[in-house]
């Protein structure tokens, strides 16, 4: 399982950064339509989360390359999401121990 | 991955059994010689040395302020030192043990030196990134040691806010020379987790790594994912101290127990780095003592992952009384038990290895005896303190001391010292007098239950830490624990001194397989050469088939590096045989 | 298992095996360095969304004084700073040394522009004292934290400013290098390593951008 040296090609190259810029252009324009609040964020970081797909996928070529890059990345993500999960389970349901403080 | 396929005659490997000489002509440390070589090499073995003094070094700086700590507590008012300069003696102690000394001990020292050569590399994956670590380090330690002549620092080695974004004392420099420190850690895993990922010579599968290179595996996937969130944090807090962001000081507006958070995300992981690579060492000398195939090699293994990643999950068991949520106080305490299950494992997979071996008591099987011992308490007093319920009568008196110091000296540096004596040998060559190390190794077992038992009780009775005076009825009992480090103190200096004659004149040369081991590093020269082998080994048997003759373990291919350092190459007796 | 003595080329440091295992452990390191990397903004990023789940209005308030436009362009500039990176890989791929060189140019001065974008929007806040911390002395929005809003919006922007600076000064270097004529399709893991953590960088914008600017 090799991972290395894969030809990239011209053509993916652009076409994803033209994918970028387009998404791009959505998330701004979303704006203006005024979606009500939870649902704004989650379009918002939706987009974000296909572009970083892309990037990831086809920029940094992960998708021809060892898994074991593709689970390293996978597991700081993961990590990520523990750290504020955890951390949210505290903070987001902490009694006011003095009222009004 | 092309080094690691199974052994295979279709491979077209033309196996040859390589007998290597017990004694090289031209060992690592003749290969280049001088004190420039040694500041700019980039072999593993004289990197991991240079640590070992620097660990060895700074271990005994806080030695000094621990004996200083318990002459303080001989009497219940001020002895000598007063609040302030206590405060700063113990907040000092504490994190040059921990940063500076138990962190990076066995992996940057002894992993350093032996995991190469346990994988029949000839070094690790980034040399040069190696020899960056240990001066990156060193930096670290300056910075470190500069906040003593700058005022030092009194907030404990946890630096919790609100306390250390207001005092006075100088918490800059001392969080910016572990935020380096922590860039040290990072380079260390990172390489290891490489060298082990893409050096291992022919025939070594995962399965036939020898149970030290799997924990300082996992240690090292600790490293890379808990390291970087202490180091932001500690970046935050130093934003905190000079431009007062009001992210952690509750007086700006901020959240401290958030600070606690993001701290223990850290530091909880953090323990396993300091106790995972000692029970690495732990499997070795069982294993090789009891002269008996390890038992459960994957559940070993294994469970050093499953400790490495659900000890993420667990941080909040130290903040039980901070005013998190009760929520999360439950969670907490839920899944701190679970961390128990895979130590347990092990201990049991230990124990199972020792019966009805032909168990040998050399120097370091004395010492992984006084590890299960210890350890063993410290686990177990662990859970106790996780029981939420209990934790809230116990949090912050000298029974969380006691535990702590039961697994971090009973447990990593038990190992530590178990791990020096069983490859002492191979690193310099030579033979320490075992007769002095056994009683060195009983009275620092002496020494420590004086010294840390009695703080169970201590703590059970109420007794809180890092308070300088306490109530006269403690008297005794403290007294008692004081007397204990000066026997700890007499052992090390006796190991301090056998060790440094082994390396005199009339030091006993040691041959290269004293133990009679199977994994790599006992089947090169002692010391080893360069580049640690003559030729490229070819794994068959697995690091503890002992039933097997060691002739099998033998065999290899021949080298194709690039061949400098050609002068120690070469004297093996080659023989060949078809495999 | 290639040893035969032909992979045995000069830039091969004198532990591996062949130039295949070589490049191999290099990408390897470097990702795991983006792991590091990823959990280093990670506490930030925890920040930034625990204070946004306490205090939801703050940040649709304090989000008005960021300039989405000037966010935007920066946007599209990283991405096609990202393509112009990738582009040497593959120039490299193609033993095309002056592409190469193009590219890694282009890549030098969008990263430029960036930071050029960014002086103009941090000093615009200074102008209106907003400043991180204690010395934040704006008025304009009406909540007791807005400051901390502002501290973590410099926080983040600052520590990703860096990195792009960082990124400069290596991409610099792998120019001077292709000028000397280091790579070609059979080695260039310096451009490839660098390329994915400039590519990172342009991965934490893209979260960025739209946690920072586009709060309704
Ligand atoms: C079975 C495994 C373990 C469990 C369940 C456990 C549990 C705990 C708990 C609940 C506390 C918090 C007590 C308090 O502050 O009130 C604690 C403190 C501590 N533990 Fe453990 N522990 C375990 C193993 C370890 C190991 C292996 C190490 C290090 C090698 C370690 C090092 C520490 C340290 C340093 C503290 C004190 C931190 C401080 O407040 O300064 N523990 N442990
Ligand atoms: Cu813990």
């Amino acid at each position: 399982m090799s991972s290395g040296h894969h030809a990239l090609s011209f053509k993916v190259l652009i076409s994803t950064a033209i994918a970028l810029a387009v998404l791009t252009v959505i998330t701004v324009a979303v704006r203006s339509i005024h979606i009500p609040s939870p649902f704004n964020i989650i379009v918002a970081i939706s987009i974000a989360v296909v572009k970083a797909y892309l990037v990831v996928m086809y920029f940094m070529n992960l998708r021809n390359d060892s898994r074991f890059n593709l689970l390293s990345f996978v597991f700081s993500v993961l990590f990520l999401l523990i750290l504020v999960g955890l951390t949210m389970l505290d903070t987001m349901f902490r009694v006011p121990i003095v009222p009004g403080f | 991955m092309s080094t690691s396929s199974g052994i295979n005659a279709d491979l077209g490997l033309k196996l040859k059994r390589f007998v290597t000489p017990d004694h090289p002509e031209v060992n690592y440390a003749q290969a280049e010689k001088g004190i420039k070589a040694w500041l700019t090499t980039v072999d593993h073995k004289k990197i991991g040395l240079m640590y070992l003094g620097a660990i060895a070094f700074f271990f005994f700086i806080g030695g000094l302020l621990a004996l200083l700590l318990r002459a303080e507590l001989w009497t219940p008012a001020k002895t000598f030192l007063d609040a302030d300069a206590y405060n700063q003696v113990f907040t000092l102690h504490g994190a040059i043990m921990i940063f500076l000394v138990l962190v990076p001990s066995v992996p940057a020292a002894l992993g350093n030196f032996f995991l190469p050569i346990m994988v029949g590399a000839k070094d690790v994956a980034f040399p040069r990134l190696n020899l960056l670590s240990f001066y990156i380090y060193l930096a670290g330690a300056t910075f470190s040691l500069y906040s003593i002549v700058t005022g030092a620092v009194d907030t404990g080695w946890t630096f919790y806010t609100p306390y250390s974004a207001t005092t006075g004392t100088s918490v800059v420099s001392m969080t910016l020379g572990v935020f380096i420190l922590g860039f040290s850690s990072i380079l260390t895993g990172l390489n290891f987790i490489v060298t082990l990922h893409k050096l291992r010579v022919p025939g070594l599968t995962w399965g036939k790594l020898p149970l030290f290179c799997w924990s300082l595996y996992a240690t090292s996937v600790i490293q890379i994912l808990a390291t970087p969130v202490l180091a932001i944090t500690l970046m935050l807090l130093v934003m905190e101290r000079t431009l007062k962001i009001g992210i952690f000081d509750p007086a700006l507006g901020g959240d401290p127990v958030l600070y606690q958070h993001f701290f223990w995300f850290y530091s909880h992981p953090a323990v396993y780095i300091m106790i995972l690579p000692g029970f690495g060492i732990i499997s070795e000398i069982i294993a090789i003592f009891s002269k008996r195939r390890i038992f459960g090699y994957w559940f070993i293994a294994l469970s050093s992952m499953a400790i490495a990643l659900i000890g993420f999950l667990v941080w909040g068991h130290h903040m039980f009384v901070s005013g998190q949520s009760t929520l999360s106080s439950i969670v907490f305490s839920l899944i701190t038990f679970f961390v128990g299950i895979p130590t347990g494992i092990k201990i049991f997979n230990w124990v199972a290895t020792m019966y009805k071996g032909s168990i040998s008591m050399r120097t370091p099987m004395w010492y992984a005896m006084i590890f299960l011992f210890l350890f063993t308490i410290g686990g177990f007093t662990g859970v106790t303190l996780g029981t939420l319920s209990v934790d809230v009568h116990l949090h912050d008196t000298y029974y969380v001391v006691a535990h702590f110091h039961y697994v971090m000296m009973g447990g990593m540096l038990i190992a530590f010292l178990g791990g020096l004596h069983l490859w002492w040998p191979k690193m310099t060559g030579r033979m320490y007098n075992e007769r002095w190390a056994n009683i060195a190794a009983f009275l620092i077992f002496t020494g420590f239950n004086m010294t840390f038992f009695t703080q169970f009780i201590l703590g059970a009775k109420g007794m809180p830490r890092r308070y300088y005076n306490y109530i006269d009825q403690f008297q005794s009992l403290h007294q008692f624990s004081t007397v204990g480090t000066w026997v700890l103190a007499l052992g090390f200096t006796i190991i301090l001194i056998y060790l440094l004659q082994s390396l005199g004149k009339k030091g006993v040369i040691a041959s290269k397989n004293p133990w009679n081991g199977r994994s790599l590093e006992w089947l090169t020269t002692t010391p080893p050469v360069l580049e640690n082998f003559t030729y490229t080994p070819v794994v068959i048997h697995g690091p503890y088939d002992f039933h097997k003759p060691i002739a099998e373990f033998e065999y290899g291919i021949e080298s194709h590096g690039h061949g400098h350092h050609d002068a120690s190459v070469h004297h093996s007796n080659e023989e060949s045989v078809n495999a | 298992m290639s040893h035969n003595s032909s992979a045995v080329q000069s830039h091969v440091a004198h532990h591996f095996v062949d130039s295949e295992q070589q490049f191999d452990a290099a990408k390897f390191g470097m990702w795991i360095f983006l792991v590091t990397e990823i959990l280093f903004f990670g506490g930030l990023f925890a920040a930034y969304i625990i204070y946004r789940a306490w205090y939801p209005d703050l940040y649709t308030m304090a989000s008005t004084q960021l300039d989405t436009t000037m966010g935007a362009i920066n946007t599209g500039v990283l991405i096609f700073s990202s393509l112009t990176m990738a582009l040497s890989i593959w120039a490299a791929q193609h033993n095309d040394k002056k592409k190469t060189g193009i590219f890694l140019l282009v890549t030098i001065a969008c990263a430029f522009a960036f930071m050029v974008i960014k002086y103009f929007e941090y000093t615009h806040k200074f102008h209106l004292g907003i400043f991180p911390g204690e010395a934040y002395t704006f008025t304009g929005i009406d909540h007791p934290k807005a400051h901390i809003f502002f501290s973590i919006y410099y926080m983040m922007t600052g520590l990703h400013g860096i990195h792009v600076i960082i990124g400069i000064g290596l991409i610099f270097w792998l120019w001077m290098k292709n000028n000397k004529g280091s790579f070609n399709s059979a080695y260039y893991t310096p451009i490839e390593i660098v390329g994915l953590y400039w590519h990172l960088v342009d991965i934490i914008w893209i979260f960025l951008f739209p946690l920072l600017y586009l709060i309704d």
